[in-house]
């Protein structure tokens, strides 16, 4: 029901309406006892009105008789009527008739014939009509009554005796009951009265119309007993005497004047009632709206803390129960508001720098208009991990708030920045075209290359940028973060600054996407194996150690060849979940041999990734002191690109594995830029000949030049020099000519999985060496 | 009262004792007395009952004779009185006030208009009939006159009972009347042969209505 939906109305509706209920109640009472008064006041009325008609009646009667008796007595009267004389008889009758207002005059003979009758003069005798009326005389000495005579009129009826002085005759007198009859008995009684009499109503007091209304009625109206009834819409009560043989009295007594009091009481009582109800109903709505006004401004605030507004405080207006509910309320909004700004904090803030995060930046972007140019950009600080590594987290931590204060200053207004991960730092520019970008990359690496204060201290950083643009790049936050990543690692390699994503490129095509995530199911349901290759040590032909290889064992594609997976999962950063494992097999592997005596030293290949991580070292230790194995057990071999990719970091995690004992191996050297005065810096024990010249040693004198100076070179550095992919006899016999310490190739063995080369060499180690 | 109306009975006893001693010696032999007694059905006695013997044949012979009703504390006495034809009435007021005597019987209709003392004249009764008296200015009053033609009546006594005495011989028809008679009784006819002889005979009679006689003293009249 709308009626009780708010509080107020609940309130002010049971009030009233409890009230309304009472109000009725006491009009109805006051109704149904005024109905009963009004009946049992005018049955009284009636009752004694009815008295007092049936004794007026009486004493008319008797006074007719009484008037009656003077007249029979009346000796001039009774000589007329002695003499006989009928002339005469009729003409005494007539005069004395008119003295008392008789209409009818008879006389009748003692044996009851009528002799003289006024109306009916010179007719021969009859018998009078009422023969009970006649011998009532004769016992009583007279009689009288009511009835209808031969004219159809009603009349009251006096026989009495002419008396000379015995009985010698009788004398009949009729008086008319007409409406002067009945109203002069209303004057008397204060009731209407009417005669009826065979169906009709002879005689009444009422009004031709109230007349009218009650011949239709009068068989209801007929009774003896006192009943109500309705005329022209007036309400009497009615009750009916006897009125001789062949009539009735019927007396009205009308209710108007008792009702009209009680209509009164009941108008009076009704404008209490209503004046009540009224003052009530503003009174219990005042209540209410002030029981209910603080709960709806309770409720209305539940609806703004409910739809997340929190900033608006709940006003506590009184000290009771309601002000106590509202200083609850206020308490719960001011912890959800601080709690739900932490968690925004939380949920979209750099705690560290204070900068948005990845996931606010990502809205910002979805917020801006789909259609317009705006640049992403992705920063990455270079050598930064040597600076955490050596001066402690702390002061890392303040070198990326300082940058990030840095970078926000630069920021323009249409620029929004925040903190990726790590020392990876994203902006977006809004209407940045390539120009702009490029203006504002130069400016920003500028800036960024003034060394930061910290205690005094002076710390030089740098980073480099990828640019990618909406919508040319890509239109939502991932793929242009993706595109801007690939830019700026494509910068960092090429150690230019920045890099736009429309000149490195779109990154893997999307066969390769879905390849990241066949890789990873491949590494969940251990589909990667590793193979291994033996190194043949010529000097003493014996294998001295083994490169383990990644091989994919695909459920499908079957073996997948490793450069077809490999520089991808490089190129993504999925190597960097790789490694770990693979790191973690090769030390159980080489722990595992180690107990069935075959110790050869177990190389495994870093990508540039890899190198540059700062958790490398702190992983390589744990997997030592987890196997119990000597760090010279293990090699780990970095190609000449993984370390000029980033120098610095990648010479300060080398200096760290060398300095935990781990042996270090230069790959594919030769394919690169690194000088042979880097390498002389690097803390390296062996340096891997790359495959490309070893392979044409037979046919290019230059390539075998290359490899004969490159072993003496790497002599000469104390290292150890190792060919690989050595594919024939001559080749090898060449190399161990040449002084080359280890050779690896197919023509010594192909890469064997652990139990075929366990087997293997248990086989060679028998047979005697080349 | 009754003393009074005893006395005026015994006075016309005397008459007709003279009468009866006339006859005696016109006619011998033997005379005959009856007696009745009149009863009404329920046995009480009837007083002023007329008993009257009518002849069955012959001129029954006539008495001079005058008779009186006397109006004496606003009633007539006596009640009923029986008269032979052609007998006068005396209607002396014996009260202090006037009376307004009359009778519309058609036996003797007359009127004495108000008068005091002895009227001049007194009425005489030439017919036989029933004549009912009544005072004008007191309609109480009333008195019966039965006027007979025959010398041998006579009324009953308080004691019901009815002596007639010195009836001739013969046939007679015996006549039973009162004023308040309900029904009027048919004649007897008897033979009368000296002896006494006794009737008993029923009247239904209704009973006298006694009016209550306003107060002298009350004034007004």
């Amino acid at each position: 029901m709308i009626l009780f939906r708010t509080l107020e109305r609940r309130i002010a509706v049971v009030f009233v309406g409890l009230l309304v209920v009472v109000m009725l109640l006491m009009l109805l009472i006051v109704a149904r006892s005024g109905e009963a008064i009004i009946a049992t006041e005018s049955e009284r009325q009636l009752s004694a009105g009815a008295r007092n008609v049936g004794n007026l009646i009486d004493r008319d009667r008797r006074q007719l008789e009484l008037a009656a008796s003077v007249l029979s007595g009346d000796f001039s009267f009774r000589e007329a009527i002695a003499t006989q004389d009928r002339a005469t008889v009729l003409s005494v009758l007539r005069n004395h008739g008119s003295r008392i207002g008789a209409r009818v005059m008879m006389v009748l003979s003692l044996r009851g014939e009528v002799i003289v009758d006024t109306q009916r003069p010179g007719k021969p005798p009859r018998p009078f009509p009422f023969g009970d009326l006649l011998r009532a005389a004769e016992n009583n000495g007279r009689s009288g009554d009511v009835a209808l005579m031969e004219d159809g009129l009603l009349y009251e009826i006096v026989v009495v005796p002419i008396l000379a002085p015995m009985r010698t005759a009788w004398v009949v007198m009729g008086f008319p009951v007409e409406d002067a009859w009945a109203s002069e008995f209303a004057r008397g009684s204060g009731l209407d009265v009417s005669v009826v009499a065979t169906g009709g109503i002879r005689a009444s007091s009422l009004s031709p119309t109230l007349r009218g209304a009650l011949e239709r009625q009068q068989s209801t109206a007929l009774s003896e007993q006192p009943r109500q009834l309705t005329l022209e819409g007036r309400n009497y009560h009615a009750v009916a005497l006897p009125f001789g043989p062949q009539a009735r009295v019927l007396l009205l007594h009308s209710l108007e004047h008792s009702e009209a009091v009680f209509r009164e009481l009941e108008h009076a009582l009704e404008i209490v009632a209503g004046a009540g109800i009224a003052l009530f109903v503003i009174g219990s709505f005042g209540l209410a709206r002030r029981i209910a006004g603080p709960v709806n401004a309770l409720a209305r605030a539940a609806q703004r803390i409910e739809a997340g507004d929190y900033s608006q405080a709940v006003a506590v207006t009184a000290p009771d129960e309601i002000g106590q509910l509202a200083a609850g309320f206020e308490n719960m909004r001011s912890g959800i508001a601080s709690r739900e700004h932490k968690i925004m904090r939380l949920a979209y803030e750099d705690t560290l720098t204070g900068l948005p995060n990845r996931t606010r930046l990502t809205e910002h972007l979805a917020g801006l208009d789909p259609e317009a140019a705006a640049m992403v950009a992705v920063l990455d600080l270079d050598r930064f991990a040597p600076i955490n590594d050596a001066l402690g987290h702390p002061v890392g931590d303040r070198v990326l708030q300082q940058v990030g204060t840095r970078l926000a200053d630069l920021m323009p207004p249409r620029g929004k920045l925040a903190r990726l991960w790590g020392d990876e730092f994203a902006f977006v520019i809004e209407d940045a075209d390539e120009l702009s970008a490029r203006d504002f990359a130069a400016q920003l690496l500028a800036a960024l290359r003034e060394p930061i204060e910290l205690d005094g201290q002076k710390l030089d950083v740098s980073g480099s940028l990828g640019i990618a643009f909406r919508p040319g790049d890509g239109r939502d936050m991932d793929a242009l973060l993706r595109r801007a990543e690939l830019a700026m690692y494509s910068a960092k390699r090429r150690q230019c600054g920045y890099a736009l994503a429309g000149e490195v490129g779109d990154g893997p095509p999307p066969e390769q996407l879905s390849m990241i995530g066949e890789m990873r199911q491949a590494l969940d349901r251990r589909e990667f194996v590793l193979y291994y290759q033996p190194k043949l040590a010529f000097a003493s032909n014996r294998i001295v150690g083994a490169e383990a290889l990644l091989r994919w064992q695909h459920p499908e594609r079957g073996l997948v060849p490793p450069g077809l997976f490999i520089p991808f999962a490089e190129q993504t950063g999925f190597i960097r979940e790789i490694t770990p494992w693979l790191l973690g097999e090769v030390a159980a592997q080489a722990t595992a041999w180690r107990e069935r005596g075959i110790s050869v030293v177990l190389s495994a290949n870093l990508s540039a990734r890899d190198l540059l991580n700062p958790k490398l070292v702190t992983l390589m230790r744990e997997l030592l002191a987890a196997h119990e194995l000597p760090p010279a057990a293990l090699c780990l071999e970095i190609t000449e690109s993984a370390l000029m990719e980033d120098p610095t970091l990648a010479l300060s995690h080398l200096a760290e594995l060398a300095a935990i004992g781990l042996k270090l191996s230069i790959d594919d050297y030769g394919a690169g830029q690194a000088s042979l005065s880097y390498v002389k810096s690097l803390p390296v024990h062996e340096l891997k000949i790359d495959q490309s010249f070893i392979g044409s040693l037979a046919t290019s004198p230059k390539d075998a030049a290359i490899v004969r100076s490159t072993i003496t070179l790497g002599h000469a550095l104390g290292l150890t020099v190792v060919a690989e992919g050595i594919e024939g006899e001559a080749d090898l016999h060449w190399l161990a000519a040449a002084g080359c310490d280890i050779g690896q190739g197919y023509f010594i063995a192909r890469p064997m999985a652990a139990a075929a080369f366990a087997d293997w060499l248990s086989v060679r180690e028998g047979v005697p060496a080349v | 009262m009754a003393d009074r109306a005893g006395h005026q009975t015994g006075r016309l006893t005397l008459r007709l004792i003279l009468t009866a001693l006339v006859l005696a010696l016109a006619c011998a032999a033997d005379a005959a007395s009856v007696t009745v007694r009149v009863r009404t059905p329920a046995g009480t006695t009837v007083e002023d009952a007329a008993v009257v013997l009518d002849p069955a044949s012959g001129v029954p012979p006539k008495s001079r004779r005058s008779a009186t009703i006397e109006q004496r504390g606003r009633d007539f006495v006596p009640y009923l009185s029986i008269v032979q034809k052609g007998t006068a009435i005396d209607f002396p007021n014996r009260d202090p006030f006037k009376h307004h005597v009359y009778s519309f019987s058609p036996a003797k209709v007359f009127e004495i208009k108000l008068y005091a003392g002895k009227p001049a004249n007194p009425v005489v009764f030439d017919q036989t009939g029933v004549v009912a008296l009544g005072c004008n200015i007191h309609d109480w009053m009333e008195a019966y006159v039965l006027v007979v033609d025959t010398p041998w009546f006579a009324k009953t006594g308080a004691d019901g009972v009815v002596r007639i005495d010195r009836v001739p011989a013969g046939a007679y028809r015996l006549r039973l009347w009162h004023p308040r008679q309900k029904a009027a009784v048919a004649d007897i006819g008897i033979e009368l042969r000296g002896a006494t002889r006794h009737l008993d005979l029923v009247l239904d009679v209704a009973p006298r209505i006694i009016v209550a006689k306003p107060p002298l003293d009350a004034g007004g009249y």
